[in-house]
């Protein structure tokens, strides 16, 4: 059962590792990478605890053999925040409750973060859309889908506030 | 255990890897390979995957259509000549998901699973399928109930584009969202001066496979497309159908919820 060495990037930074055939992009993550921010859930593609963004589009990481993606740019919740400055999304969940046990929370903010990229202006239903393949048994959802409304405004004023101080 | 994952750079040595290992299966997306692969009881050695065989080109040209079997469902969603299968694509698990799912794919479920091959079962679709030997063209139809040979793999899917007015879908779930199907509708009733001519009728959730409405499509053909047409096909649906029991959904219900949500895709509500 022969390893391959797998190199890609993840969160900006290159990653070069060994891997037996059957390891998944989450395992990866987690093992060898050391990000254990994404969850293993359920491994067949249904909480989306293991949502991660694969070149900017939020993917189930459990259903990846890593192999199929040396060389692409993978995005974790470990890649969100500068330093001790959070982003938005962290700070939003943080406002408005959107986390209690913090399992589906990692899944929910890379899923919210694929879509304020495609979408800066998003309804209450383009964000419960994003969100479809996300369980969450704490919150109920509402304070979730609260959290990324407020982010999305948090970072269209900033957007602005940006543009303004360039003009 | 997995012996190898095959990452090949063409389908020539894609085609050579698969028949050469007699335990290797095709991987496109993954949502459906790999929750096997996860369970360590699959008997499968080795996968080979399809991520850089460029099988994704969708074409849209005039009502002719061809899309790479690889092409993930979220592309198909976002192809603005595909408007008229948005509904069914968006009704498939979670746009996470069909970020992965490739149309091919789901080509290879059983139901519950497997919308859109209940679509392209409706606008008689055909599949290239490609081994060592050579490519041919063989019907979604075929494949749905004969499946394709181990070491092939199909690479494209082509059908007509319905005219407008003529294709109707409708799945029916427990939740708003990434739920497998009680019952899924996808009909093309193509009109010749307002008269049904060539109906096709195909179900999911009424056994392993999506299925023809034979009997059903019979009595629409010649008809308007009114509330009586629908009313006495929906009667008949229930001859070519077998609907199972599963965990989400009863045989019974969905027997008695089929020809409801037949004319609620006919028809709307």
């Amino acid at each position: 059962m022969p390893s391959t060495v797998v190199s890609l990037k993840v969160n900006g930074r290159a990653q070069e590792f060994l891997t037996r055939p059957g390891t998944t992009l989450l395992d990866a993550l987690r093992d060898s990478v050391g990000l254990t921010a994404s969850k293993k859930g359920c491994a067949q593609g249904t909480c989306g605890t293991c949502t991660v963004l694969l070149d900017g589009k939020p993917v189930f990481a459990c259903l990846v053999p890593v192999e199929t993606v040396a060389g692409r740019s993978i995005e974790t919740l470990e890649g969100l925040a500068a330093g001790d400055r959070l982003h938005p999304l962290q700070e939003s969940f943080i406002e408005q409750f959107a986390t209690q046990c913090g399992f589906c929370t990692s899944g929910m903010i890379m899923a919210a973060k694929g879509l304020l990229a495609r979408n800066a202006n998003p309804s209450r239903a383009d964000v419960v859309r994003a969100i479809s393949g996300n369980v969450c048994r704490c919150t109920g959802y509402e304070s979730i889908i609260d959290a990324v409304m407020a982010a999305a405004a948090k970072m269209k004023k900033s957007a602005s506030s940006r543009k303004k101080a360039a003009e | 255990m997995l012996r190898a994952i095959d990452v090949p750079q063409n389908t020539a040595a894609a085609l050579t890897s698969l028949a050469r290992a007699r335990d290797a299966l095709v991987i496109g997306g993954g949502t459906l390979v790999m929750p096997k692969v996860q369970t360590g009881i699959s008997g499968l050695g080795a996968l080979v995957s399809l991520a850089k065989l460029k099988l994704d080109r969708i074409a849209v040209k005039g009502d002719k259509v061809t899309i790479g079997a690889a092409a993930t469902l979220a592309a198909v969603g976002e192809e603005r000549g595909l408007a008229f299968l948005h509904p069914a694509i968006e009704s498939v698990g979670s746009p996470t998901l069909r970020n992965l799912a490739t149309i091919g794919g789901n080509l290879f479920t059983e139901q519950p699973y497997g919308d859109i091959a209940v679509c392209l079962l409706a606008l008689d679709a055909e599949a290239t399928v490609a081994t060592k030997r050579g490519a041919r063209k063989i019907s979604v139809a075929e494949i749905l109930k004969k499946g394709v040979a181990r070491d092939a793999i199909v690479t494209a899917i082509s059908f007509k584009k319905p005219d407008k007015g003529t294709w109707f879908y409708r799945k029916a779930m427990r939740r708003a969202a990434n739920s497998a199907s009680i019952v899924t509708i996808a009909a093309h009733l193509p009109l010749k001066k307002g008269k049904i001519a060539g109906a096709r009728v195909a179900l999911g959730g009424c056994g392993a496979k999506p299925v023809r409405a034979l009997k059903a499509e019979a009595a629409l053909e010649g008809q308007k497309i009114d509330a009586d047409s629908v009313a006495k096909a929906g009667a008949l649906l229930i001859k070519d159908a077998a609907p199972f029991t599963d965990a989400y959904a009863s045989a019974w219900y969905r027997t008695r919820v089929l020809p409801v949500h037949f004319r609620r895709a006919i028809l709307g509500e």
